[in-house]
């Protein structure tokens, strides 16, 4: 191809992606409101599609019906927010360290930190017997901590992807191994309690919970965004940024941080729910086709997800409530073999 | 508008309601002191299981049940009849809670744990229920039978006849399995016992203290030989299965809850360390989830039997 | 000159079969270790004299031969079947970082497990047995396969990223069994966290077969090794069948791995660790790899047991813990210090 025909066929191209990536947005944003929707609607307690209307309206219109606005507003709309708000938070958290360790499968709920969260939340339940939100500050705490560590052991003189990937398996391997220590030393009450916030569930979603999940977002949306385009602006690739030398390197720093806190918050309100920081990503690219860099895809994706195997995990078994992360976990696995044998096939991982 | 009206009414009937409800009031205080006050004696009850266990062979049926695992595996629950009663939760911190709006409870029953300051069933379900109705119930003690007689105090309550002859005949096993478990226990002043959980790594033994039936067979004649050295919340005593002779027991009480205990201790080569396990001098030890007087008779009277074969100087 | 070489094998040889010998002192020792120290105070008379005139009716003598020496005779099997299945599965692969637990095998054997408690009821010990084993050889052959695909073969990053993943998956499934069946997790628990206790001689005449064949198969497979070492195009040309090396050694480490995972538990770091320390010493050549790994790995698992017997008295903290916390830390001292794309 000649640079002289290049120049038209570029704008082409880029007209085209751009197109794309507005479909992919659109479809996205109408599937999650839909699914949304189906979450206000679906339950054991019937609600018609007009009583969920008239009792979402309710604070405006004043036409109530304690029964039913109980069950719409007091319980199905917090659960599907904090599953919206909780998902975009672990997509975001994945696809921030999917995009800067440059590996699909490099996700904080395989490079340890979500295994670090667990094992402080297990030791605050099981060691200390505390419950409840100081489980999630420790998880919270946990998180951070257990990422600090991984990032200061990979460093020499720089951060490697391959180095951080598998540092962190190590510190997964080493923070499960805590856990079951914990478990063997725990009863039985206890180790029931510790293994349900382990797999994360939506079932007690209050306010406090979704107003901690909004200020943290409302906080990191914007920095990501600030963060995202500055390294944008600076980098091509690892080896020219290294020239621009140690701002590059702060920005990744402050980036990694804000994954993170996605990770370590969502975490605290749900427990570690696998699988969806993991699989938003390459989801979201896979649906782009190279289009753009996918955070914003990627967390409609990770709500999308998030709300879905809540639905299944409430609904598809008559008799039993399942928490969302079995529903997620079962389904990652799938998505997970796949993506491998593809990626493999193609003859790469990266 | 007809539903305007309705509505009107239905508001007109609310503000007449606390007047009226003065005529039959329901109040229940709990041992943290919180006091639940209804209108009118509640019907539609949730109870956890371990509280549905003790209400529902009084004569109080709650319309649904949660648990922690599948109703099937409850202990408590076996052999009550649960046909009508929904079923709202089978595993650890999960509840239906749209079936639970559903059935319109007006109170939650559950039971306090004051060593976990927690009610039954955990924080998550607790939370989740909380906005439904009140939640109140019994508190665990030192004693199955005052756990029993507070649930009768809180069945009568509820409008429980309890000398119906199917609940007093219940109670009435109940006397004759104590009486015959403490004429056991009198025949045999040097018999020791002792209470174990066997995993395969190793053999816990039960401090008295944190189990309320083994306060019970104490408090009616039974030597139960106390661990010197329990855990930081006083429930066992980790014997590694290098030490199992650590105690010699008459009789050895084993944990019921699940049959895989017994299983499990029997495969270990050290059990027999023990004369008494060596002698077969083995019984089950109704572990935590007694809750009412038939299935209390029924596990009295196989502790009664094995106390009645055991050779009271097998350990000396 | 031209018989420099030769000496120096010679001497070479000669030094490691001192080496190896050394080692296996060292095993002596640490068995001698494990039977003697433990919850119970023995003296070391009566550890003697149960071991040569047994007395059916003395506590300690009892105690020396149902818990003491099937335990100590467990952790030699299992270390060794460890230490050479990862010798072997870091040759197979020329991959640095396989390891049966990176490699999901822990994982699936754990869904087994917990299906057959939840499912059929089974609570013994000897029974998971079965169960552990055919879960551990269906995760690795699943995760070998899948990290195989593709031109350059299973690399480290992608074999250790679909192993971390494959346990991932597995786990979600097996909490789901353990979330609605407290009965399931209560027996669990003690057998997830990797343990020597409470295994009676039964468990290892039962994986004894499965031992034995690996072990032959794995020690036979050190000149096959060394042709893969050599790079696949080398081992072709010297009239290597490299896909036939390849499957033989698999196939060993998965008898291995998955033997040890069913009598002890899900241990890990063992295999990951114990041949780099062999290499270490011998050098590149895996006929010296393959007997120095089955001899440092009784070792460093028998060793750890006994640490774990005696830093939390009155309790103990299981073998299982002990080696993922020597383990993980060499594991990252290894990242960090290596260059470990290639072999």
């Amino acid at each position: 191809m000649t640079t002289l025909d290049a120049a038209g066929t570029v704008r082409h191209i880029r007209h085209r992606l751009a197109t794309r990536r507005r479909l992919v947005t659109l479809g996205l944003l109408v599937l999650l409101v839909l699914a949304f929707a189906l979450a206000l609607y679906l339950g054991d307690y019937p609600v018609p599609p007009s009583e969920v209307l008239r009792s979402l309206l309710s604070p405006l219109t004043g036409l109530v019906d304690k029964g039913v606005d109980f069950i719409v507003l007091n319980v199905r709309l917090p659960r599907a927010t904090l599953a919206v708000l909780t998902g975009i938070s672990f997509a975001l958290s994945g696809i921030i360290f999917q995009t800067l360790l440059r590996n699909p499968l490099a996700s904080p709920d395989i490079i340890g930190i979500s295994h670090g969260a667990s094992a402080s939340a297990v030791f605050c339940i099981i060691a200390l017997g505390l419950s409840g939100i100081s489980v999630s500050l420790g998880a919270l705490l946990g998180a951070v901590l257990t990422a600090l560590v991984i990032y200061g052991l990979s460093w020499r003189g720089g951060v490697t992807a391959y180095r951080v990937v598998l540092i962190g398996i190590g510190m997964a391997a080493m923070m499960s191994a805590i856990i079951s220590y914990l478990f063997t030393r725990a009863r039985l009450f206890e180790v029931q309690q510790a293994l349900g916030w382990l797999i994360g569930s939506l079932n007690a979603s209050g306010s406090d919970d979704i107003i901690g999940m909004a200020i943290a977002l409302a906080l990191l949306l914007p920095l990501t965004a600030l963060l995202a385009r500055a390294l944008d602006a600076m980098q091509l690739g690892d080896d020219t940024a290294t020239a621009l030398g140690a701002r590059v390197e702060a920005v990744r720093l402050g980036l990694m941080l804000v994954g993170v806190a996605y990770a370590a918050f969502a975490t605290a309100a749900v427990g570690p729910v696998t699988f969806v920081a993991f699989v938003a990503g390459p989801i979201a690219r896979n649906l782009l086709a190279g289009s753009g860099k996918g955070f914003v895809q990627a967390a409609l994706v990770g709500a999308l997800v998030m709300l879905g195997s809540d639905l299944v995990a409430q609904h598809a078994l008559p008799a039993v409530q399942l928490p969302v992360g079995v529903v997620t976990g079962v389904f990652g696995a799938g998505f997970l073999l796949w993506l491998l044998v593809v990626s493999n096939r193609a003859g790469k991982v990266n | 508008m007809p539903s305007r009206t309705l509505l009107s009414l239905a508001v007109a009937a609310f503000a007449l309601n606390p007047l009226m409800a003065h005529a039959a009031p329901w109040t229940y205080t709990d041992s943290t002191g919180n006091t639940v006050t209804l209108d009118e004696v509640p019907t539609r009850i949730i109870a956890s299981q371990d509280a549905a266990a003790g209400l529902i062979p009084l004569g109080i049926r709650p319309v649904a049940i949660y648990a922690d695992s599948p109703i099937a595996d409850a202990k408590a629950l076996q052999g009550l009849d649960l046909t009508g009663i929904e079923i709202i939760g089978q595993a650890w911190g999960e509840v239906d809670i749209e079936k639970a709006a559903a059935l319109d409870p007006q109170v939650v029953i559950a039971e306090y744990w004051p060593l976990d300051t927690a009610w039954s069933g955990g924080e998550a379900v607790v939370k989740a229920l909380s906005p439904l109705a009140p939640i109140t119930g019994v508190t665990q003690g030192d004693s199955i039978v005052t756990l029993i007689e507070d649930y009768e105090a809180l069945a009568t309550s509820l409008g429980a006849d309890l000398s119906k002859p199917e609940i007093a005949a219940d109670k009435a096993a109940f006397e004759a399995s104590r009486a015959a478990f403490q004429a056991a226990t009198a025949a045999k002043p040097n018999l020791t016992a002792l209470a174990v959980w066997a995993g395969t790594d190793a053999l816990y033994v039960a401090a008295t203290g944190g189990a309320a039936e083994l306060m019970d067979f104490h408090a009616w004649g039974l030597n139960l030989i106390d661990p010197e050295v329990a855990d930081d919340r006083g429930y066992w005593e980790t014997l590694s299965w290098e030490n199992t002779d650590k105690y010699q027991p008459d009789l050895i009480l084993v944990d019921n809850r699940q049959a895989s205990t017994l299983e499990t201790a029997l495969a270990q080569p050290t059990w027999t360390l023990m004369k008494a396990a060596e002698a077969g001098a083995v019984t089950e030890w109704p572990a935590f989830w007694l809750r009412n007087y038939g299935a209390y008779a029924s596990e009295l009277d196989k502790v009664t039997a094995a106390i009645n074969a055991a050779d009271e100087n097998l350990s000396e | 000159m031209a018989e420099a070489p030769a000496t120096i094998v010679t001497t070479r040889g000669a030094a490691l079969a001192l080496g190896l010998l050394c080692l296996a002192v060292a095993v002596l020792l640490v068995a001698f270790l494990s039977i003697t120290v433990g919850a119970r105070p023995i003296t070391l008379e009566a550890v003697w004299t149960a071991l040569t005139a047994f007395d059916p009716d003395s506590t300690d003598h009892r105690i020396i031969w149902e818990l003491r020496l099937p335990r100590t005779v467990i952790g030699l099997a299992v270390g060794a079947a460890l230490g050479l299945s990862g010798a072997v599965l870091q040759g197979a692969t020329r991959n640095p970082l396989a390891d049966p637990s990176i490699l999901g095998i822990n994982a699936g054997a754990a869904v087994f497990v917990v299906l057959g408690i939840a499912v059929f009821g089974i609570t013994q010990l000897s029974a998971y047995v079965w169960l552990a084993f055919i879960g551990a050889g269906i995760a690795m052959l699943v995760v070998y396969a899948v990290a195989s695909l593709g031109r350059e073969g299973a690399t480290p990053v992608k074999l250790a990223l679909a192993g971390a993943a494959m346990t991932a998956a597995m786990q979600s499934v097996t909490n789901a069994i353990l979330l609605t069946s407290p009965r399931t997790l209560d027996e669990i628990r003690f057998w997830q966290v990797g343990s020597l206790v409470g295994r009676d001689m039964d468990i290892f005449v039962q994986v004894a077969p499965f031992l034995a064949v690996g072990i032959l198969l794995a020690l036979a497979s050190g000149r096959l090794l060394d042709g893969l070492s050599m790079g696949e195009d080398v081992a072709r040309s010297l009239g290597q069948n490299v896909g036939r090396s390849r499957a033989l050694a698999g196939l060993a480490a998965v008898i291995l791995a998955g033997a040890a995972t069913a009598a002890a538990g899900p241990i890990t770091f063992v295999g990951l660790t114990v041949p780099h320390v062999a290499r270490a010493v011998t050098g590149p050549n895996y006929r010296w790899i393959l007997p120095y790994s089955m001899l440092l790995a009784p070792i460093l698992l028998l060793g750890a047991d006994v640490i774990g017997r005696v830093i939390a008295p009155p309790g103990e903290v299981q073998v299982g813990i002990v080696t993922a916390f020597v383990g993980a830390p060499f594991f990252i001292a290894l990242v960090r210090r290596r260059k470990l794309a290639s072999l």
